[in-house]
């Protein structure tokens, strides 16, 4: 069935979209009036403040990356945005504790926006004069040469904690294993799912897929950007709902569903 | 710029209109190209104000960072577009130096993830409680499965090893992209909301 207007075939993924977005508005605005959803812990972010005071007491540094994406590609680049949302976290952290941070970056036009958020979390911290510009690194931005800058990287400064929230690839494990051996406490996280499993075995703790979109949300504890979080719990109520649905209809062997995505 | 990208896709407002937004669109995705290509000159900066430092202090491990800058001004200055004086990624230098030390380097960084994975499976392959011993068990049938002298010895663990693959591991796969893709739309909401500002000067305020 065609829809005036729409490109056929996209219909229903713009209903969806329209419908996810509008909950998200909504609890948003919500949130802006004092309506607040609890959340739930996520022991990965909770460990962010461990990882960063072990440090201070190891009198080691602090190594945050933001993964090796860019900010111009639609699934990757949000992963990106989400990391330097962790970095303004720690970079804030680091600079109230007094640790070294080092931020490994791959990306040439992510460098100044990092370089921007230490250096602007440093000054709100009232200290400015720690803030060491060669320490926000532009490593290669080919990706082993990134890669094996940051394994010498590890090897040598030896920090106190590695964090890691982003799009990797192949270099997830070799940079998480490294971590593991040089004896640094790890949080990871990315949602890219081939390499999920990489940082869920090799390092201490892991934000699998969404939890780093959330993450920002759960560090800055804004009413607004929690109350977004619940306009997704919408869309995966949806979403449950319509497997469900969907995996009855055509298991009793009707292609009715299948037609209604197709819309 | 976002509503120029996303409405032709879903919208079919006719073929001039959806024509002219996407003109549109990629007029200013050549703006992005060109700020992209300026900011790989950041990035040579960059390298250069740490490895200079580092050689200027007597930094440990300085005499490394002299390489890295001796390459840097070799590759650039070979690299650099000017047929007429034989310069370019054509010239001899700029290729010898990318066929024998990036490519091999870069081969060499990709394969030795074999290594990684064989430490990091030492270590989760650890039956410490019931959720590793999941691992361990699913880790066992799958290396059984996709090894041909096992499926040989006996046929159904490959059937074992597809199921794997089919079933738990699609489902998991599944649930996760759903919660990805939830979590990309709340946070491109809160990003044009103006709400998510954490990559903006650390906050923005």
């Amino acid at each position: 069935m065609a829809i005036p207007f729409v490109v056929s075939g996209n219909f229903i993924g713009l209903l969806m979209l329209v419908v996810i977005m509008g909950a998200t508005v909504y609890f948003t605005k919500r949130a802006q009036g004092g309506k607040v959803q609890p959340i739930r812990r996520v022991p990965g972010i909770d460990a962010m403040d461990e990882a960063i005071g072990r440090s201070v007491e190891m009198g080691r540094p602090v190594v945050a990356s933001h993964g090796i994406a860019s900010l111009r590609d639609a699934t990757t680049g949000p992963q990106t945005i989400a990391g330097l949302s962790v970095l303004s976290y720690v970079a804030k952290k680091t600079s109230e504790v007094g640790a070294e941070l080092i931020v490994p970056v791959r990306s040439p036009e992510v460098w100044p926006i990092a370089a921007d958020i230490v250096e602007t979390a440093y000054k709100v911290s009232g200290k400015a004069e720690d803030y060491k510009v060669e320490n926000i690194r532009f490593l290669s931005n080919d990706q082993f040469a990134y890669s094996s800058n940051y394994i010498g990287l590890l090897m040598r400064e030896k920090p106190g904690a590695n964090i890691m929230i982003g799009a990797y690839w192949a270099e997830s494990l070799q940079l998480a294993e490294t971590g593991s051996r040089v004896g640094c406490m790890q949080i990871s996280g990315t949602a890219q799912t081939s390499q999920l499993p990489f940082f869920l075995v090799a390092t201490d703790y892991c934000l699998i897929g969404e939890e780093i979109y959330s993450a920002g949300a759960y560090l800055t504890n804004d009413a607004q950007m929690i109350g977004s979080l619940a306009g997704t719990d919408v869309g995966r109520i949806i979403a449950v709902a319509l497997s469900l649905l969907g995996a009855l209809i055509v298991t009793l062997g009707s292609q009715v569903m299948i037609q209604f995505f197709g819309w | 710029m976002v509503f120029l990208q996303v409405i032709p896709y879903y919208l079919d407002l006719g073929k001039n209109l959806n024509d002219q937004m996407g003109n549109v669109a990629n007029y200013f995705q050549r703006w992005m190209l060109i700020v992209i290509a300026l900011a790989t000159l950041v990035g040579v900066i960059a390298v250069v104000q740490v490895h200079a430092k580092n050689v200027q202090k007597r930094s440990k491990d300085w005499l490394f960072s002299i390489i890295v800058l001796v390459i840097l001004a070799l590759m650039l200055v070979a690299g650099l577009p000017l047929k007429e004086v034989t310069l370019g990624p054509t010239n001899s230098v700029y290729l010898y130096l990318f066929n024998n030390a990036y490519t091999p380097l870069s081969g060499t960084m990709y394969s030795i993830i074999a290594f990684f994975i064989t430490s990091a499976a030492f270590r989760a392959f650890r039956a410490r409680n019931i959720e590793a011993s999941l691992v361990l068990i699913a880790g066992l049938l799958m290396v059984l499965s996709n090894a041909p002298l096992f499926t040989v010895m006996w046929p159904p663990f490959k059937t074992i090893g597809d199921w794997i693959m089919a079933v738990p591991n699609t489902a998991t796969m599944r649930a996760i992209t759903m919660g990805i893709a939830l979590g990309t739309i709340a946070l491109a909401v809160r990003t044009l909301m103006g709400i998510e500002r954490g990559y903006l000067r650390g906050g923005g305020d």
